[in-house]
C-alpha cells in the first residue's frame, strides 16, 4: 500500500475503501481468536476456502477471519452478514451448507442457535439472549475487522477519529472530550483518563514523553484484553495516536504478556502496517506529529501489571515496584514523563471521539461511565466475554446474560477483580456493578474477571488458591508481603487440611490487616482481599473446616471421602475411569470404592451419569 | 555450545540498553532454555554484572535455566480453570508423567509446566502442548495427551494442509502447474527464482499449507528470493510485505478466484490465501 503523505491522502483512501464496502455481497465471518482456534475454527476456515475455490464462489461472497466475538462457549461459530444469521458450534461438514445459504441470502434453519428457555431457534445473533442483553461498543468492532488487514480496519471507519482530531489541530479539545466522557481506567484502579492525559500534556520535563499500553493481563480468569489485542490491534494504535496528539508524547510502548502469542503476532503486524502506511513514525500524515511504538513482551511476572514494576520491566530490569511519588507522569520510563493505560481504556478512546465525550457519558452511572467488558467464566452456562453498561446488576450479568449456573448446582458467589478482589455472595447479586459499589461490597472492579462459583466451590480452598498465587508472585521487596502472603497461605493450608484451630482465623485477620497497611504496591495492599472477603461472607465455611473437619463443597482432599450410593446400576463407567484402580464391582452390581487406594481425583464422579458417586 | 547464535542475537539488540529481557527471550527461543554460558556471554557483552543478568533470568517465569524437553506441556491453573477442576488435571498429568511442574522427563521427551492463566478461560480447564490448546480437560483426556507426547512418532498438531490450489501468473495468466513433477501427490507449482548470483527453477507443493519444495540451486535459510513467471518472465510481486518478517510477498492467481501470497524469504512460513480482491 502506498504511504499516505497528507491528511487528504488519508481521506481519499478512507472514502475509497468505504465505498467498496457498500457492495451487497454477503460476508461469512469466522471468529478465530485463541478460543475459536482451540475449538476448531481453523478447520472451518480451510473448508470454507476450499469450497469457495472449487465452486467459484469468490465473486459472490466475502470471507472474513476475525478475532473473538465473545461467546466462547459456542465456538467455533459463524456469523453471516448482512443477515446476521448466527451459527454456534459449527461442524466442518456443515460449513458448505452455510456458505451456499449465505450466497443465496438464506439461512440453514437446523444449524441456528436454540434458546434453551423457549426451545425456539433464534436466527439473528443479536436476538440470542447472551448477546441481546449486552451493549457491545468495543466488542462489536471485533466482528468488523480482520485483525491482520489494515484495509479492513480502515474500511470499518478505523483511524478516522484520529485523522479528524489531527486535522482540527485542537489538542486541548481532545483532553476536554476525554474528561467529559468520564472514562476511568479500565485496568482496575479507575483513575480518570482525561485527567491523567492532562497531567502528561502539562508535564514540562523535557522531550520524549511516553505512552504505555498495559497489556500484561495477569489476573487469572480475565481475558478481555487478549480478545481486544488479538481481534482489533489497530484500535489500540488509534487510541494511542490520539493520546500522542493530545499529550505531546513521542514514544509508545505496547507491553504484552508472553502468554498471548497471537496478540503479540497481531500487534507486530499492525505496527508494521501502520508504519508502512505512514500512520506511525515521523511527520505523520504530513503534520508535525511524530510518534512510534515498540512492543515489549512481558516474561511472566504478575507484579509487572503494577505501573512502576512495568516500567522497570520495559527498561529490561527485574520488575520490582518502587515508591510513588514520583508518579510515572513525573518520572517514568528513562526518567521521562509517562502514562500507562490499560488495553480496554485505549480501545475506548476512538469510540469517545467518534461519539463525543458527552454522548459517551450518557451510558453508565454518575461515577462510572461507559461500558465495561467482563470475562464471565467458571461455573456458568454461557461463558465468554460480555460487554455491559456500568451500573448493571450482577444478577443481570450472571443470570440474564450468563444463563445461570452450569449443571445442577446453585450459584454461591462471584469473584471479581482477580487476586486483588473479593467474592460477592449470591444474596448481594442485585448490587450494581460500578467502581465504588464493588469496593463497598469488599471487592473491586479490577480489570474485569468475573468468576462464577457454585456449591461445589470451596471458599476456603479459593482463598488458599489466591494466596498461593500471590505468595508465588510477590516480588519480595517488602518483607510483609513476602512473608505475610507465605504465612497466610500456610494458615489457609492448615485449615483446608484439617490441622487448624479457631485461633487460625483470628491470626489470619490480624495478619491480613498488617499486610494491607504495611506494603508498598497494589499487589501487597490488596493481597489480603481474597481472605478478608471470604471471611466476611463465608465465615461458616471456615468454621466447618476447623471445627467439624468437613469441607461442605467436597473439594479439600484431606477432608473428603468418595463413596458410591444405591443409585449405582453397575454400569462400570467409573471403574474404567479410575486411574488408581480403586473401584471394584461387577457388571450390574453396585460398585464400591477402596479408600486405601482412592486418590480423590474426581474421575469417577465426573463420568457418573446417575449421581451415584457421593463426596462427603 | 557454540556462542555464534548468541553473538548474532546480541548484535541485533546492540545499542539498546534496555534490551536485556528481549535478548534473553531470543536466546530462550533459540535454545529452549538459557544456558549458563549464554548468560556469561550476555553479561560480558552488555557490560552488566552476571548477578544482574542472573537476577532477571530467575525473576521472570518465562525463563528456564534447565534444558527443556521435546514437548512442553503447560497446565493452566487460572481461577476459571481452578474452579472447574484444574488441580485434578494437573495432578493427573504429574502422576502419568512421573514428574513435578518445572521438571523434564528423564528421556527429555516432556517438560511439565504450570501457568497462572493462559487467558482461554472459557475453555477451562486448559492444557497447552507445544502451542496447541486442549480445551475442557478432564483426567481421562490427560491419558491420551500424555500418551501422544511420549510417542515419538505422533505429531501434536492435528492440523494439516488441506486446500489444493491451481495457480497462474498474475500478468500473462499462464498456468504454473507442473504435472510431470508432482509434490505431495499433486501437480507442483513451477516458477523461476533468483537470489544472489543464482538463477534457476523452483517447484513448490500446490497444497496450501504444505512447505514441500524442490529447487535447482540450494537457497540458504533467510535469503530473500525473487520469483518470476517462467512464461512471460515477469516478476511475481505481492501487494504488500510479509506481515511477519517484512520481506516482499510473492503473489499468484488462484484458479477459482483469489490470490495466494507467500513470503519470499526462505524459512519464513508466512502465507495468505486471499479470496477477496478488495482486501489489502
Amino acid at each position: 500500500m502506498e504511504r499516505l503523505r497528507t491528511i487528504s491522502d488519508f481521506w481519499t483512501l478512507h472514502n475509497r475503501l468505504r465505498a467498496d464496502s457498500d457492495s451487497q455481497k454477503p460476508v461469512v465471518v469466522i471468529p478465530a481468536g485463541t478460543c475459536g482456534q482451540a475449538s476448531g475454527a481453523g478447520e472451518l476456515i480451510r473448508v470454507a476456502k476450499r469450497e469457495m475455490i472449487e465452486n467459484e464462489l469468490t465473486d459472490r461472497m466475502r470471507l472474513r477471519i476475525t478475532g473473538c466475538h465473545g461467546f466462547c462457549e459456542m465456538e467455533p461459530s459463524v456469523l453471516v452478514l448482512p443477515t446476521r444469521a448466527y451459527y454456534p458450534r459449527v461442524k466442518p461438514a456443515d460449513m458448505p451448507r452455510i456458505l451456499y445459504a449465505a450466497v443465496l441470502g438464506e439461512v440453514v434453519e437446523e444449524l441456528l442457535f436454540v434458546d434453551s428457555v423457549s426451545g425456539r431457534r433464534v436466527e439473528k445473533q443479536d436476538d440470542v439472549p447472551f448477546f441481546r442483553k449486552q451493549r457491545r461498543t468495543i466488542l462489536e468492532r471485533n466482528e468488523q475487522v480482520d485483525p491482520i488487514r489494515i484495509g479492513n480496519f480502515l474500511e470499518a471507519g478505523g483511524y478516522a477519529s484520529f485523522a479528524k482530531v489531527l486535522e482540527s489541530g485542537d489538542r486541548p479539545n481532545v483532553i476536554e472530550e476525554m474528561k467529559a466522557s468520564g472514562l476511568r481506567g479500565r485496568g482496575g484502579a479507575g483513575f480518570p483518563t482525561g485527567l491523567k492525559w492532562e497531567m502528561l500534556a502539562k508535564a514540562k520535563n523535557g522531550t520524549g514523553k511516553y505512552l504505555v499500553c498495559n497489556g500484561d493481563e495477569g489476573d487469572p480468569g480475565a481475558y478481555m484484553d487478549r480478545a481486544v489485542l488479538e481481534g482489533n490491534p489497530h484500535s489500540i494504535l488509534e487510541g494511542m495516536l490520539v493520546g500522542a496528539f493530545a499529550t505531546g508524547a513521542t514514544h509508545g510502548v505496547l507491553y504484552v504478556r508472553n502468554e498471548y502469542p497471537m496478540a503479540v503476532k497481531h500487534l507486530l503486524i499492525a505496527v508494521r502496517q501502520a508504519r508502512e502506511l505512514g500512520l506511525l513514525g515521523d511527520g505523520i500524515l504530513g503534520t508535525s506529529l511524530s510518534f512510534d511504538v515498540r512492543l515489549v513482551k512481558g516474561a511472566g511476572a504478575f507484579v509487572c501489571g503494577e505501573e512502576t514494576a512495568l516500567m522497570r520491566s520495559v527498561e529490561g530490569y527485574v520488575g520490582e515496584p518502587r515508591q510513588r511519588p514520583p508518579f510515572p507522569v513525573e518520572r517514568g520510563i528513562e526518567g521521562k514523563p509517562t502514562i500507562i493505560n490499560n488495553v480496554e481504556t485505549w480501545a475506548n478512546v476512538p469510540v469517545i471521539l467518534e461519539q463525543g465525550g458527552r454522548e459517551y457519558a450518557r451510558i453508565g452511572t454518575e461515577k462510572s461511565r461507559g461500558t465495561k467488558i467482563f470475562s464471565l467464566v467458571g461455573k456458568i452456562k454461557n461463558t465468554g466475554l460480555v460487554e455491559v453498561p456500568m451500573g448493571i446488576t450482577i444478577d443481570e450479568v450472571v443470570n440474564g446474560i450468563g444463563g445461570g449456573p452450569l449443571g445442577k448446582g446453585r450459584l454461591k458467589a462471584v469473584q471479581t477483580g482477580g487476586p486483588s478482589g473479593g467474592c460477592i455472595p449470591a444474596r448481594l447479586f442485585d448490587l450494581s456493578i460500578d467502581y465504588d459499589g464493588l469496593v463497598a461490597a469488599g471487592s473491586i472492579m479490577g480489570s474485569g474477571g468475573m468468576i462464577a462459583m457454585d456449591e461445589r466451590t470451596c471458599m476456603v480452598d479459593l482463598a488458599r488458591y489466591f494466596m498461593g498465587f500471590l505468595k508465588d508472585e510477590s516480588c519480595g521487596k517488602c518483607f510483609t508481603c513476602r512473608k505475610g502472603t507465605q504465612r497466610m497461605w500456610e494458615l489457609l493450608d492448615d485449615i483446608t487440611t484439617g490441622k487448624a484451630t479457631l485461633a487460625h482465623i483470628d491470626l489470619l485477620e490480624e495478619l491480613a490487616l498488617v499486610v494491607k497497611d504495611t506494603t508498598m504496591c497494589g499487589l501487597g495492599q490488596t493481597a489480603p482481599n481474597p481472605v478478608l472477603s471470604t471471611l466476611r461472607y463465608f465465615r461458616d465455611e471456615y468454621v466447618e473446616h476447623i471445627v467439624h473437619k468437613r469441607c461442605p463443597a467436597g473439594v479439600c482432599k484431606d477432608l473428603i471421602t468418595y463413596s458410591i450410593n444405591e443409585k449405582c446400576t453397575g454400569c462400570m463407567l467409573c471403574g474404567k475411569a479410575c486411574p488408581a484402580l480403586a473401584i471394584t464391582g461387577d457388571k450390574k452390581v453396585r460398585h464400591a470404592i477402596d479408600h486405601t487406594k482412592c486418590i480423590k481425583c474426581d474421575a469417577c464422579r465426573s463420568v457418573c451419569k446417575l449421581d451415584a458417586v457421593e463426596v462427603r | 555450545m557454540s556462542t555464534d547464535g548468541i553473538h548474532s542475537i546480541l548484535e541485533k539488540h546492540a545499542g539498546d540498553r534496555f534490551a536485556l529481557i528481549s535478548i534473553l527471550e531470543d536466546i530462550q527461543t533459540k535454545y529452549s532454555y538459557l544456558p549458563a554460558e549464554a548468560l556469561r556471554t550476555v553479561a560480558d557483552k552488555t557490560g552488566k554484572s552476571l548477578a544482574d543478568v542472573y537476577s532477571v533470568a530467575t525473576f521472570y517465569h518465562a525463563f528456564s535455566l534447565k534444558p527443556r524437553g521435546k514437548h512442553v506441556a503447560s497446565v493452566c491453573l487460572g481461577t476459571a480453570c481452578h474452579v472447574r477442576g484444574a488441580r485434578m488435571v494437573a495432578a493427573e498429568v504429574e502422576r502419568r508423567l512421573g514428574i513435578r511442574p518445572g521438571e523434564t522427563s528423564k528421556d527429555r521427551q516432556v517438560t511439565l509446566e504450570t501457568v497462572n492463566c493462559l487467558g482461554a478461560c472459557a475453555l477451562g480447564p486448559v492444557v497447552v502442548v507445544d502451542g496447541h490448546y486442549y480445551p475442557k480437560m478432564d483426567t481421562q483426556k490427560v491419558a491420551k495427551i500424555v500418551a501422544k507426547m511420549q510417542d515419538d512418532t505422533a505429531s501434536m498438531s492435528s492440523e494439516g494442509p488441506t486446500i489444493p490450489l491451481k495457480v497462474s501468473c498474475p500478468r500473462c495468466n499462464h498456468s504454473f502447474m507442473n504435472h510431470d513433477h508432482p509434490l505431495d501427490g499433486l501437480p507442483s507449482i513451477h516458477v523461476t527464482v533468483s537470489f544472489g548470483e543464482h538463477h534457476g527453477w523452483l517447484r513448490l507443493s500446490s497444497l496450501y499449507g504444505s512447505f514441500a519444495l524442490e529447487m535447482e540451486h540450494p537457497i540458504p535459510m533467510d535469503a530473500v528470493v525473487q520469483f518470476f513467471c517462467p512464461h512471460c518472465h515477469g516478476e511475481l510481486v505481492g501487494a504488500n510485505d510479509c506481515p511477519e518478517c517484512g520481506a516482499p510477498m510473492i503473489a499468484m492467481i488462484v484458479r477459482g478466484g483469489g490470490v495466494v501470497q507467500i513470503c519470499g524469504r526462505r524459512g519464513c512460513k508466512s502465507h495468505m490465501l486471499d479470496l477477496d480482491a478488495a482486501n489489502l
